[in-house]
C-alpha cells in the first residue's frame, strides 16, 4: 500500500462505522503508525473534519421555520400532482426525449412550455404560503430587491391591488427564466400573490384590458402581458375574488 | 400518524433537513421551500413506511429527490458519471482554518460541482452512515465514498477560496480603499 493508497482510506474511516474492508483499513493503520509525515497528515485532516463539521452543523435556521412546519397548513396541504397530470408531464417528456433525438437537425431544441404548466407550477408555490426572500411592506424596498436580484422588477400594479399592503417577495425560477413573486396582505391571513415576468420568457395570455381567467384548484388566477411583462395574479376563491384586485394599473 | 408524532419528526429532523437543503438549493427560501415539501410529503405518505426505523433516510431521501425534480424541471441537469481517482487534499493553512465560520462553509459547499455537494454534505453532517448517504442519494456505496474522497478535496480548494474572498471583503470595509 502506497501514501496515496492509505490517505484515501483514512479520509473516509469513520471509527463508529465498520469499513468497508477492515484489511485494508488495518495495512493503512499500520503505516500511519509508522510514518510520522502520514500520521501528522490524518491528525490535521481529521480536526478540520471535525471543525467543518461543527460549523456545518451551526448553520443559523431561519427563525420562523419551525412554527410555519408545526402549523396545521403545511401539513395538512399536499402539494402533489394529480394522476392526470402526471400523465401530461410523462408524455411531454417523452416528447422532450423525442425532440433531442431529433434536435441533431433541427436545430437547437426548445421544450414547449404551455399557459397550464406555467399556471400550474406558480400556483404550486404558494399552495403553502412562500418562503419569502425580503418581507417588507415598502413596496420600493421589494422592488429594490427585485432589481438587485437581476429579477423583474419594473411592473405595474392593477389599480385595485395598489390600495393593499405588500408582506414581502422573492425571486422563483420557471424554465430557466426569473419570476418575481410579490405577495400582498388582503385581509385577515389571506394574500394575493402577483408573478411577473418577461412577457418572453413565459407563456401568458391576455392584455392589461382583458385578463384571462382559469382556475388552478381552489385558486383563481388572472394572466394578462402589459408593456412586455407577463402578470399572474392569484387568490383563492372564484373569478370574482381574483376581479376586484384588478383594474387597469 | 398521530399529530403529536409529526411534531416530535419537525423537532427532530427540521434542523439537519434545512442545512442539507440549504447546501442543495443555495438560497434560503428554496431550503425552507424544501423542508416544507419533505413534511407535506410525509403527512399525504408517510402511513405507507413500513419500517419506522427508516424515517430519518425517507425524509433525506424526499428532499433531495424533489431538489433533483425541481432542478430537472428548471433546467435539463445531467448526471454524469466522472468518477475521479482519490485526490490528496490541499494542505489548509492555520490562518485559514481559524477564520472558517458556518457561512463560509456553506458558501464553499455551493463552490462544489453538483455530484459532489449532497455526499458532502452529508458526511459533514455526521447522522448518516455510507450505506444511508447511498440509499438517500440511490448511488453506489462505492460511487458515494469516491465522490466523498474527491469532494473532500475540492471543499478544502473552496475554503481556502472563499476565506480569502471574505477577508478581502474586512480589508476592504475597514481599509475604505483596498482593491478586491
Amino acid at each position: 500500500m502506497d501514501n496515496r493508497e492509505a490517505y484515501s482510506i483514512l479520509s473516509l474511516h469513520r471509527p463508529e462505522e465498520p469499513a468497508l474492508d477492515e484489511g485494508r483499513l488495518q495495512e493503512a493503520l499500520r503505516k500511519v503508525e509508522a510514518d510520522p509525515e502520514l500520521a501528522q497528515w490524518w491528525k490535521a485532516e481529521r480536526e478540520l473534519d471535525a471543525i467543518i463539521a461543527a460549523k456545518l452543523t451551526s448553520t443559523q435556521l431561519p427563525a420562523d421555520l419551525k412554527s410555519r412546519l408545526l402549523s396545521p397548513a403545511p401539513m395538512r396541504t399536499r402539494v402533489v400532482r394529480s394522476s392526470w397530470s402526471r400523465a401530461v408531464l410523462a408524455a411531454a417528456a417523452s416528447i422532450v426525449v423525442l425532440g433531442v433525438i431529433f434536435s441533431s437537425w433541427r436545430g437547437p431544441f426548445q421544450t414547449a412550455v404551455s399557459l397550464a404548466d406555467y399556471r400550474e407550477e406558480m400556483v404550486s408555490f404558494i399552495k403553502v404560503p412562500p418562503n419569502l426572500e425580503l418581507q417588507s411592506s415598502d413596496l420600493a424596498r421589494l422592488k429594490t430587491f427585485l432589481e438587485k436580484a437581476d429579477a423583474p422588477a419594473q411592473f405595474a400594479l392593477p389599480k385595485n391591488l395598489q390600495a393593499y399592503e405588500p408582506v414581502g417577495c422573492r425571486v422563483l425560477r420557471f424554465r430557466r427564466h426569473d419570476v418575481s413573486l410579490v405577495c400582498f396582505k388582503i385581509g385577515g391571513d389571506r394574500l394575493a400573490h402577483l408573478f411577473v415576468a418577461d412577457a418572453k420568457s413565459v407563456p401568458t395570455k391576455g392584455s392589461a384590458s382583458a385578463p384571462v381567467f382559469a382556475a388552478e384548484n381552489d385558486w383563481m388566477t388572472a394572466t394578462w402581458t402589459e408593456n412586455g411583462q407577463s402578470y399572474l395574479l392569484a387568490v383563492r376563491g372564484d373569478r370574482a375574488a381574483a376581479e376586484r384586485f384588478l383594474g387597469d394599473s | 400518524m398521530a399529530e403529536g408524532d409529526n411534531e416530535q419528526l419537525v423537532e427532530k429532523f427540521y434542523a439537519p433537513l434545512y442545512r442539507f437543503g440549504l447546501s442543495l438549493s443555495r438560497k434560503e427560501a428554496d431550503a425552507c421551500d424544501l423542508v416544507q415539501q419533505t413534511f407535506c410529503t410525509w403527512a399525504a405518505k408517510g402511513h405507507q413506511l413500513r419500517d419506522k426505523s427508516k424515517v430519518k433516510t425517507w425524509l433525506f431521501t424526499t428532499l433531495y429527490r424533489d431538489f433533483l425534480a425541481k432542478k430537472r424541471h428548471d433546467a435539463r441537469f445531467v448526471e454524469t458519471e466522472n468518477e475521479a481517482d482519490f485526490v490528496e487534499p490541499l494542505h489548509i493553512a492555520p490562518s485559514v482554518v481559524e477564520s472558517i465560520d458556518a457561512a463560509i462553509v456553506q458558501k464553499a459547499l455551493h463552490l462544489l460541482d453538483e455530484r459532489y455537494r449532497a455526499p458532502v454534505t452529508l458526511f459533514y453532517m455526521q447522522q448518516h452512515s455510507y450505506r444511508e448517504i447511498a440509499e438517500i442519494l440511490a448511488v453506489p456505496i462505492g460511487t458515494v465514498m469516491s465522490r466523498i474522497s474527491r469532494g473532500k478535496a475540492e471543499l478544502r480548494t473552496a475554503l481556502s477560496d472563499t476565506t480569502a474572498l471574505e477577508a478581502r471583503k474586512i480589508v476592504r470595509i475597514e481599509g475604505g480603499q483596498a482593491h478586491g
